[in-house]
């Protein structure tokens, strides 16, 4: 008997006992078909954020998975793989009879990506599904597999109707980056999206948006009344956005970082992401339009960087060449694994950009994302303009100004940068820093980034994820640089770094231009 | 009084804060760290060394300072001493972090002095959360409890609840709307709740709401509050009618009367056994927990073949029940709003 066949065909009520319990937005039950189903996203992130989300109580009764892919296996033997997936990477552990509940609504459709056969039998399968749940037919297609494929699924998604929900429910795709690979590779896939999806119900997943501390920035922006007077070209000299990486091209990534490169791979969708919410005037509300209108105005505010001179002038690319990580000897960029011995991919990127708005005239942002750096972090550092060179300052010519740093990963916290007098008769001064870490402070670890915009998706809140419009005006930026690098008759050089090291010393040189320096992580 | 060495350093009451500093300078590797102030009052006999414990464990998820207070009200003499010691963890395998604990005893008039010497020793600026252990006595009083942003106590440890709840009720009724008030009892049914509520997300399932023609609600013997809690819950939110009559819930669902049944259930490991709505045409929705388990099975749809599921337990240890309640913080006003209803069904107006 089927779970709504026995209710009232009343109109939709809302749910008065969720009063005072939650004050999320609550999850639908779906089915979540997942295309790419045996790779490794699946294994080690969704599958484990949907049993987290399980485990904790907020999958939605009823709600079940289906993994799409092309190899042969059955439902019980897709279940059995990730179950081993999930003893090993689930953030709380593995208790058998969650699982094995979780489990129950896990279900393998095998098929190639562009047999419409394969769409007719999924169909029937959601169909039967769907009749098992009773109530809507939620479905949430998430497009895990490689980029290439995501234009025949959506089309024979479309072929089959299956983006038409049954019985008043909603149809929703998730796909991953890369959103493309330029402008119009982007438009295309925007274009192929809304052919089969409207764009509310697109969620273009980046996964440092569902970071606790990428949400926690526009609590410190907007939470607090000391900050937001503060944030404009008044009192900040300059923000900088890090990215570093210890990792190379381990694991056979080579091939596709080499088609890509760290402004593309990196740049494009996470820091800029980052950026548009460090600089973008405060929202209307916090709906989702809300909230990435505010965030488009930064994109488009984007001085573009258009011709080779300005790249150069503005742009460091480089590739690292043979050093040490970790007291451990590495190959340089050129002789890593399927990398092309006379590759001009940058591992390594740096950016001075600046908004042209009222707020940020004037304030330049550094940006910076590097492979087989000293150590892995990602953090953002806005620094203050110095003090007025008076009182204590004018004794200190080298005074240094405040710093404040929001860690992103690892380590994730906020730090404050001041100048305190060190103790004794003589006035003396240094800078001191006030530390507050997400660990010590709250001992309970954080969601994975996955179960946060998992649960969004199927409650319908696009707040954390990318829309079209951002996607393709971040592109418009991006590709003047790849143009002036791989398409003028004089590109700008590819600069070179040791392994190991922080860097080119041309990005060092891009930042003592304007007297300043790379915050030392 | 024998002093337990769990409870640290004796120090004199005038220097506590020196004394803490120094402890400080002596650790170089450690990282003190605080985001609230925790006081736990007790007038149990070993309660400072018991609550020591209990901290020990809290102090994994949730650093503080911590003020334990250990009152004996009759006692002939007067006196006053303190004890200061530190929590200390590894957090994310690495760091050690603490949370600094001073340990009060206080005997005789000496417990007079309490909001001075207790309340002296706060980390300013960071929010106070009051624990109150066992029955309230006369020093629950609304100066006191003036200096506090949370208060927690736990209405299952109460031998006579009427008499308990009257002065917590008169207590609330001078406070501040800002101050939280947490009974453990309803938050040992949080998670039911959550896994009750989310059976109704469903639009389709919400509209049988006003179709509900029974409740049963199984619980633990000593958890009976625990269940009119739930009662209360359910009349509030859902518009239910009635109250205590002639010592039977008589309550209404719009028109229809409403059977309502509490039935202890021995065997039950945590207060609630089970609590399941059926409505006239046999459709059910229940939250229950198998003895021994750390989950609840759901069940919602009718009643002959349910769509079932599981959603996780209350915790059943008090150190987890208090971890899960300051995690969740918030103002709890949905508790604030259920007591008139809860004063009803229990009958204590009366009392």
């Amino acid at each position: 008997m089927l779970l709504h066949s026995a209710m009232s065909p009343e109109p939709a009520a809302t749910n008065p006992l969720r009063e005072g319990l939650s004050s999320r937005a609550l999850p639908a039950p779906c089915t979540i078909v997942i295309f790419g189903a045996t790779g490794d996203l699946t294994h080690r992130k969704l599958i484990p954020a949907l049993y987290n989300i399980a485990a904790d109580g907020e999958l939605p009764p009823g709600t079940a998975v289906v993994g799409f892919a092309r190899r042969d296996k059955s439902s019980e033997g897709f279940r059995s793989e990730l179950e081993a997936a999930n003893r090993e990477h689930s953030r709380q552990g593995h208790q058998d009879p969650v699982w094995a509940e979780y489990a129950r609504h896990i279900h393998y459709h095998r098929s190639e990506f562009e047999d419409p056969e394969g769409y007719r039998t999924l169909g029937e399968q959601l169909a039967a599904i769907e009749a098992r749940r009773g109530g809507p037919g939620n479905r949430l297609f998430y497009l895990a597999c490689a980029p290439e494929y995501f234009r025949p699924i959506l089309a024979r998604i479309a072929e089959a109707g299956l983006n038409r929900a049954p019985n008043g429910g909603w149809a929703r795709v998730i796909v991953e980056k890369p959103f493309g690979t330029d402008l119009p590779s982007a438009q295309r896939l925007n274009a192929e999206l809304a052919a089969t999806f409207p764009e509310h119900e697109t969620y273009r997943i980046d996964h440092y948006l569902g970071k606790e501390t990428a949400q926690n920035l526009m609590v410190l922006r907007f939470g607090n009344a000391i900050f937001e007077p503060l944030w404009n070209n008044r009192f900040i000299d300059h923000v900088q956005i890090t990215c570093s990486e210890t990792l190379g091209m381990e694991g056979g990534r080579g091939a596709y970082y080499d088609a890509s490169g760290a402004l593309r791979d990196m740049v494009q969708n996470h820091l800029l992401q980052l950026l548009s919410l460090v600089a973008m005037e405060p929202p209307v509300d916090l709906s989702a339009d809300g909230v990435r209108d505010a965030k488009i105005n930064v994109f488009r505010s984007l001085r573009p960087l258009v011709g080779p001179e300005a790249v150069a002038r503005n742009v460091v690319r480089a590739q690292y060449t043979a050093g040490s990580i970790d007291g451990r000897g590495v190959p340089g960029y050129r002789e890593e694994d399927r990398v092309r011995p006379d590759s001009m991919t940058e591992p390594y990127v740096a950016l001075r950009l600046h908004l042209d708005n009222w707020r940020w005239e004037g304030v330049p942002f550094y940006i910076r994302m590097g492979k087989r750096l000293p150590k892995k972090a990602t953090e953002i550092s806005v620094h203050f303009r110095k003090a007025p060179g008076v009182l204590f300052n004018r004794m200190h010519v080298e005074m240094r100004e405040n710093v404040l740093v929001m860690r992103i990963q690892p380590d994730e916290g906020i730090s404050l940068r001041m100048i305190s007098k060190i103790p004794g008769a003589n006035l003396r001064m240094e800078p001191v820093k006030m530390d507050f870490h997400y660990r010590t402070s709250f001992g309970k670890a954080s969601p994975e980034a996955y179960e946060r915009l998992l649960l969004d998706a199927m409650s319908g809140d696009a707040t954390l994820f990318a829309r079209r419009d951002e996607v393709e005006t971040a592109w418009r930026f991006i590709d003047e640089i790849e143009h002036a690098w791989h398409e003028t008759a004089a590109p700008p050089p590819m600069a070179q770094y040791p392994a190991g090291s922080w860097g080119p010393a041309e990005a060092d040189a891009l930042l003592a231009g304007d007297g300043r320096i790379w915050r030392r992580l | 009084m024998a002093t337990p060495d769990i409870l640290g350093l004796e120090v004199p009451i005038g220097a506590i804060e020196a004394r803490l500093r120094k402890l400080w300078e002596a650790d170089q590797a450690s990282t003190k760290a605080s985001l609230i102030n925790f006081a736990v009052y007790s007038e149990s006999p070993d309660a400072l060394a018991a609550n020591t414990a209990l901290l020990a464990e809290i102090t994994r998820d949730h650093s503080c300072r911590a003020l334990l207070i250990g009152a004996r009200l009759d006692h002939p003499d007067s006196n006053a001493r303190a004890w200061i010691t530190a929590h200390c963890h590894l957090a994310g395998g690495r760091k050690s972090v603490c949370s600094e604990q001073i340990a009060f005893q206080l005997d005789g008039k000496a417990i007079g002095r309490i909001r001075n010497v207790v309340f002296a020793h706060l980390e300013s600026d960071l929010p106070v959360v009051l624990w109150w252990q066992g029955e309230f006595s006369r020093i629950f009083e609304p100066r006191l409890l003036g200096l506090v942003d949370r208060l927690i106590f736990d209405s299952a440890t109460w031998g006579d609840f009427a008499a308990q709840y009257r002065m917590f009720a008169e207590a609330l009724r001078l406070l501040p709307d800002r101050l939280a008030v947490h009974d453990l009892e309803w938050t040992r049914t949080y998670q039911l709740r959550l896994a009750l509520a989310a059976l109704f997300d469903d639009p389709a399932a919400a509209a049988r709401l006003p179709d509900i023609a029974q409740v049963r609600i199984a619980h633990h013997p000593k958890h009976r509050i625990a269940a009119l809690y739930l009662a209360a819950w359910l009349a509030e939110r859902l518009g239910w009618q009635g109250g205590l009559v002639l010592g039977n819930l008589d309550l209404r669902n719009g028109s229809r009367a409403l059977r309502v049944e509490l039935a202890p259930a021995e065997s039950a490991s945590g207060p609630i056994a089970a609590l399941e709505l059926t409505t006239e045409d046999a459709a059910c929705f229940a939250v229950e927990r198998d003895p021994g388990t750390p989950y609840y099975r759901t069940r919602s749809g009718p009643c002959a073949s349910p769509h079932r599921g599981l959603s996780p337990a209350d915790p059943d240890s008090l150190v987890r029940l208090v971890s899960a309640q300051l995690e969740r913080a918030g103002t709890n006003t949905l508790f604030r709003r259920i007591l008139p209803v809860f004063t009803r069904l229990a009958g204590t107006e009366s009392a």
